[in-house]
């Protein structure tokens, strides 16, 4: 389980991203944060596994507090927490194999890794998740020469790799074109069904946070203003997330 | 001019403005309100007629009445309301200095026609690069000779076939004049005369015109007048007196000029090559201080990266022609120094170069990587170093490419390589023997120029 309280992120420039956030995400949950483009999101999710470092407040992951972790109890915590973002991040020069490869840094001494030693089994590993999204032909190909779609599925190849019990995901599908989109969205579901990895999920589209999420939390100017099923939010809800103005739309 | 109707009338006269003008350069411009205009053409016509006047150039003065003239009809139009525009202006301006430059430069066109004839025995040597020659064949024809004259002159001198010189005396005393004569040499013969004393040193003998050479005539014999040396030794000895020439003998084959210009071009690229690695591993290390997405860290650190940026740049800013002096003063002449000067200059150069390339990273992958749980050393190797690395590479052998170019012409002040012969040679006149370095060169530039060019392609 996953506690989140009181987090505040203030950055240098004193802009406050976070104020006093508190949420819970149950095993197993695929709870999607929603809000506009500078709502906090993307800070949200990276707090979580300190790639921002809060300002105050706790993360607590199966009962250990992250933000309290020491520098090899934080790379223990971070290496069962999987994560996937809008840019893919791949490393572009490398082949999607070392790509994939690198989800295990975390298992692997560093001497190992770089003399690229990898473990049977691991390598096996890598192999079978590639095949797990599909593209397990592009194993050897630099991650720059895939599509889009493809890169975000070499990024939860990787993501698996780290055996992860939660998954962060930063708006996963927001490079990509609809159909793409509910693709990769639809192998994130499968994690969650099939093994029972929680998602923590920020997406910008309501349509698909309705398709896949078990609970929407919303975020505005770093508060949460909404927490609760995906068809509790009606029209007044959408307009106190998004404002006045916005017209929902869909994505099919 | 559509515009002029629109500027506002003003209340200024037209010709008070013209005159002012004509009187102060920029003061009617002033007058109708142009203040920052006049003052500017205020301080242009100071600087010319200054320069006018430190280059003494008044034979340029009359080109300087456009000028003139344009700025005070401007002073007009400003006062009619009307805008002049900067073009014409400017032009006026240019044409002045312009005209100063040519002066400054002394360019003067019509000696590169006069003075063509000049450059003929270079086009010449250019083009007959001497890169393959015959063998060389020295011939001697010794005679003996004492000095000075003793009591027992016991002296023969051995006569077989072939070329004979004859002395016209046994024996002489320092400063005597002895005549030489040769016979039997192959027609035409041009050679020298050397002198060996009893030891064994050899130097080339003197008549009173100087060194001592000798033409043969078409019957191959030739006479001449030699003095002789002081001698250390005042007992009589037996020295040598020598006509040696050279002939030319079996198949052409590579020359000695080949020889020197293979092996220093040898040094030029190696002095490139040496002053690159040096100057890249250091580079490396110095590039991260100067990476402002590394050294931003805190105050401390970012003071750490405004120095090293400045140092680069004031490196960077010296020639390494110039470094190459500092360093065979320092070092000595030779190719270390060029290897010094160069390798400073990489540093410089290649300084910037990787630090540009270091903050050009994409922060995405690290903080992925960072995410799986690696640690710092991993994030390094797995996120950062394939992102800097090819363009390291296509920079340091842009630079190798670069250093062989500069390192040809470091030997001109001393700093070792080709250049250092080519100089030698021009010096001499030795046409041919330039053409064959700068043949060389050009190839090697060529061909290391594609080289790196491929390399580049390949690993961006
Ligand atoms: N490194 C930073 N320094 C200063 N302010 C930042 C920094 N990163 C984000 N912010 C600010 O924090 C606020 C929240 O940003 P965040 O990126 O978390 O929003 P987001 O909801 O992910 O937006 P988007 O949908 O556009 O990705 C914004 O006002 C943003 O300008
Ligand atoms: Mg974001």
């Amino acid at each position: 389980m996953l506690e989140v309280k009181h987090l505040s992120k203030i950055y240098d420039d004193g802009t406050h991203a976070l104020n006093d956030i508190s949420f819970e995400v149950k095993d197993g949950e695929f709870l999607v944060v929603i809000g506009l483009s500078g709502s906090g999101k993307s800070t949200l999710l990276r707090c979580i596994n300190r790639l921002i470092e809060p300002t105050s407040g706790q993360v607590i992951w199966d009962g250990q507090d992250v933000t309290a972790a020491d520098p090899s109890q934080l790379r223990r915590v971070r290496r069962q927490i999987g994560m996937i973002f809008q840019h893919f991040n791949l490393v572009k020069r490398l082949p999607v194999l070392t790509n994939v490869l690198t989800g295990r840094l975390g298992y692997v001494s560093a001497a190992r890794s770089i003399l690229g030693r990898w473990s049977g089994a691991d390598r096996a590993r890598a192999m079978a998740n590639l095949e797990l999204v599909g593209i397990a032909n592009k194993a050897h190909n630099r991650a720059d020469e895939l599509s889009g779609g493809q890169q975000q599925r070499v990024g939860i190849a990787r993501a698996l790799m780290q055996d992860p019990k939660l998954l962060l995901a930063d708006e996963p599908v927001a490079s990509l074109d609809p159909a793409t989109s509910h693709s990769v969205m639809k192998y994130i579901e499968q994690l969650n069904r099939e093994m029972g990895v929680t998602v923590l999920c920020s997406l910008h589209f309501l349509s698909l946070a309705r398709t896949y999420a078990t609970r929407i939390i919303a975020l505005k100017d770093g508060v949460i203003v909404f927490d609760g099923g995906p068809l509790d939010i009606d029209d007044a809800r959408f307009r106190e997330i998004y404002g006045e103005e916005a017209v929902e739309v869909e994505i099919r | 001019m559509s515009q002029a109707d629109s500027l506002p009338r003003t209340s200024h006269n037209p010709t008070l403005a013209t005159l002012l003008s004509l009187i102060v350069p920029g003061s009617g411009q002033a007058y109708t309100g142009k203040r920052e205009r006049g003052l500017l053409i205020l301080l242009t016509a100071g600087v010319l007629i200054f320069l006018l006047g430190w280059l003494n150039l008044w034979v340029l003065a009359p080109l300087a009445l456009p000028f003139w003239l344009w700025q005070a009809w401007e002073a007009r139009l400003y006062a009619q309301g009307r805008n002049p525009g900067t073009m014409r202006l400017v032009l006026s301006i240019a044409l002045l200095v312009y005209a100063i430059g040519w002066q400054v430069t002394q360019i003067d066109l019509s000696r590169v026609i006069t003075s063509a004839p000049k450059v003929v025995p270079f086009v010449t040597g250019l083009v007959q690069p001497s890169y393959f020659d015959r063998q060389i064949d020295t011939t001697s024809i010794p005679a003996a000779i004492q000095i000075p004259c003793g009591t027992t002159p016991n002296l023969s001198s051995a006569t077989d076939t072939g070329p004979t010189m004859r002395l016209s005396a046994a024996c002489a005393n320092p400063g005597d004049r002895i005549t030489i004569s040769g016979a039997g040499f192959p027609a035409d013969t041009e050679g020298e005369i050397w002198f060996q004393n009893a030891i064994g040193d050899r130097a080339r003998a003197r008549g009173t015109d100087g060194l001592l050479a000798f033409v043969a005539d078409e019957n191959g014999a030739f006479s001449i007048d030699a003095l002789m040396p002081v001698v250390a030794n005042s007992d009589p000895q037996t020295h040598r007196l020598e006509a040696q020439y050279v002939t030319r003998v079996g198949p052409l084959g590579l020359s000695e000029t080949s020889r020197l210009v293979i092996g220093r071009m040898g040094e030029t690229i190696a002095q490139a090559l040496m002053a690159t690695t040096l100057g890249a591993i250091l580079a490396v290390f110095i590039s991260f201080f100067a990476a402002r997405n590394l050294m931003r860290v805190n105050p401390a650190t970012l003071a750490v990266y405004y120095v090293t940026r400045t140092l680069l740049n004031i490196l960077r800013a010296v020639e390494p022609l110039i470094m190459a002096i500092v360093f065979v003063v320092w070092v000595g002449l030779g190719p270390f120094a060029g290897v010094l000067a160069l390798t400073v200059h990489s540093i410089a150069a290649l300084g910037k170069l990787y630090s540009e390339a270091i903050e050009s990273i994409e922060p995405g992958p690290i903080e992925a990587i960072t995410a799986t749980g690696a640690n710092r050393l991993q994030v390094i190797w797995f996120g950062v170093l394939p992102q800097v690395w090819p363009p390291f590479i296509a920079f340091t052998v842009y630079r190798w490419d670069i250093n062989v170019r500069m390192s040809t012409i470091i030997g001109f002040v001393g700093g070792g390589g080709i250049g250092f012969l080519l100089q030698q040679w021009i010096r001499l006149t030795d046409f041919r023997a330039a053409g064959a370095a700068i043949w060389a060169i050009a190839l090697v530039v060529i061909a290391l120029d594609f080289l790196s060019s491929e390399v580049r392609k390949r690993v961006v």
